[in-house]
């Protein structure tokens, strides 16, 4: 030992993506290590970057939707209703009470099956083969039927409309998605004692990637990444939007801010987004799905509004400046894996190469989100 | 129906009880400064504009930087303050670390091309403490488009200033590594989000078949 200390290395590169499995896309990252330790870590971005900011200004309010699912394709539901708030602040529609339950089930449910691909996809990163993986799949696969039933669509949903809803849902969905929910609930458990007390699991994710309540604050990071550290900030709660203030759940926060606490925060976050969808359900009124009064074509005043809702991942905002006309003048996209990714060089500097792909796991990024 | 005020509880055995501690403790707070601040003259101001609720975010910021010449209305869903391009670092730096503002996180940064008004940067700030937000906006020449790094202030403009660089071609003044983040490195003569830079053909046909009045735009499908 003493003699291997005297030795001068070298620091080498390594290339990591954008062809690469553990990378969850398009991602690439150069690691500068020193014999297992990362010293330094550039991420390379952009490869899925298609200007859906440049191109909804060519759209009118209601084509534009169609970007908010090609950004985050794992929480499309999320997406479009921030979008649509943010069309609604902007023309001052009012969303009907059913339209409002419908969004709140659907996007809660939307949360549940992406946190079901996290913990399926998180267990092959920590090199837990594929139990977790199809775990998970098949729970998430339940979820994706009720959108199939709901939308006609498996992904690029398009349902939300500025104002409601496209069409009024199924009339067995009440039915349909009282039946999933056990099942989603007993996936979760399987899932629980797969992986929570494992001894990879532990060994591999707890006390990496560490980050700090205040540095989680300082990068930006939202979501279950910034509760994973101790910041019980979420948007549901403390800047109520839609109607989330009528349901009783609990914020689920970390104490360690590490990669193990960001599993279990979202493993209590599938928790308590069936809790949302139960009561809801119980809750869910008749009536009409768009207001009576609507314009054929949305013309927006000249102002400017910022809508945002808690995704899966964090923030999702639309920062949305309007000069008249019909179309957006601008339009930003707050997007939570992008914010979240940027801390990536903070919390992998210091760890070992093989955790890299713990860290990166755990901030669960969705490239097209990243690179809108 | 449950009625809106007693679902508002605070979040139970989630975990962390200092937390909800803390909530009431703030919302205590909030509501016995709020009747402290109310005499405001109203000022004569174009309704586009409207003062921005007395005893808030703007007035704060005020007392907190005296010598800072700021322009607050209340916008559509947030206040809006607009600074000077020289002010932003002196603003920020205060923004963040006055007790009183307690700006700590920043949700977004952006540039905005408003072509013969030159370009905007908006910085949205938020308390998670206090709960209050603020946007602010500096206006910057579309020929001399610099403004100074925040990136020191909050770590998380680092990668919101490489992005609004690639697209407006805004430069952030003492950036640590101001080089192209979301567009190839060697696209550097032209800048995306500038309402001068033209969309490809196919794009700009896509706009043009949008419904026309009266013919589509249908609430359905």
């Amino acid at each position: 030992m003493v003699q291997e200390q005297q030795i001068d290395t070298v620091d080498i590169n390594v290339n990591m993506g954008p062809q690469h499995p553990s990378t969850h896309g398009v991602f690439r990252m150069v690691l500068t290590i020193d014999g297992e330790r990362v010293i330094d870590v550039e991420p390379h971005i952009g490869y899925m970057h298609r200007g859906a900011e440049k191109l909804s200004e060519t759209m009118d309010y209601r084509a534009a939707i169609g970007y908010q699912d090609r950004t985050d394709y794992l929480t499309q539901f999320m997406n479009e209703q921030a979008y649509c708030m943010a069309v609604e602040k902007l023309l001052e529609l009012e969303v009907p009470e059913r339209a409002e339950y419908i969004r709140v089930i659907l996007c809660e449910l939307n949360r549940i099956s992406s946190h079901f691909m996290f913990l399926g996809a998180f267990g092959i990163d920590l090199g837990h083969f594929g139990t977790s993986f199809t775990y998970g799949f098949r729970e998430r696969e339940h979820i994706q039927d009720i959108f199939e039933e709901t939308t006609g669509e498996r992904m690029m949903y398009g349902y939300f409309r500025p104002g409601g809803l496209v069409w009024d849902v199924p009339d067995n969905f009440v039915q349909r998605v009282r039946e999933v929910l056990p099942k989603s609930l007993q996936g979760l458990r399987d899932i629980d004692m797969l992986m929570t007390e494992n001894e990879i699991v532990a060994a591999r994710s707890r006390g990496i990637g560490i980050m700090s309540a205040e540095d989680a604050i300082n990068w930006g990071l939202s979501g279950p990444m910034l509760r994973a550290a101790g910041v019980p900030w979420d948007l549901r709660k403390d800047k109520p939007y839609s109607i989330y203030d009528r349901f009783e759940y609990d914020v689920p926060v970390g104490r360690h801010g590490d990669v193990f606490d960001r599993y279990l925060v979202r493993i209590e976050e599938v928790r308590q987004s069936i809790r949302i969808v139960e009561q809801a359900l119980d809750q869910l009124p008749d009536g009409p799905i768009m207001p009576e009064k609507m314009p054929r074509r949305l013309r927006g005043p000249e102002g400017e509004v910022y809508a945002a809702v808690e995704g899966a991942r964090g923030e999702y905002g639309i920062y949305l400046v309007s000069k008249g006309g019909d179309k957006p003048y601008r339009l930003k996209m707050r997007s939570p894996s992008f914010c979240n990714l940027s801390a990536l060089r903070e919390m992998t500097v210091g760890n070992y190469v093989a955790d890299a792909v713990a860290i990166l796991g755990s901030i669960d990024i969705v490239l097209c989100c990243v690179d809108r | 129906m449950v009625p809106d005020d007693e679902t508002q509880g605070e979040p139970e055995g989630a975990g962390d009880a200092s937390a909800s501690a803390k909530r009431a403790a703030e919302a205590k707070l909030e509501a016995e400064a709020k009747p402290e601040n109310d005499a405001k003259p109203p000022e004569d101001e174009d309704p586009a504009r409207p003062a921005p609720p007395p005893g808030g975010i703007a007035d704060l910021l005020a007392e907190a930087l005296p010598d800072v010449e700021m322009t607050a209305y209340q916008g559509m869903t947030d206040v809006i303050v607009e600074i000077a391009r020289d002010d932003v670092s002196q603003v920020m730096k205060v923004a963040k670390e006055d007790p009183r503002l307690d700006l700590s996180f920043l949700r977004y940064l952006c540039g905005v091309d408003h072509q013969d008004e030159g370009l905007e940067v908006v910085y949205h700030l938020l308390s998670l403490e206090k709960k209050h937000e603020v946007v602010i906006k500096t206006r910057l020449g579309t020929d001399d488009a610099k403004v100074a790094s925040v990136a020191a202030i909050w770590r998380a403009a680092d990668w919101h200033e490489r992005e609004t660089r690639d697209m407006f071609g805004i430069t952030f003044d003492g950036h640590p590594h101001l080089v192209p983040l979301l567009l190839p490195e060697d696209m550097t003569d032209h800048y995306p989000l500038r309402k001068d830079n033209p969309l490809a053909e196919i794009e700009e046909w896509q706009g043009d078949q949008l419904p026309e009045e009266g013919a589509g735009g249908s609430m359905t499908r």
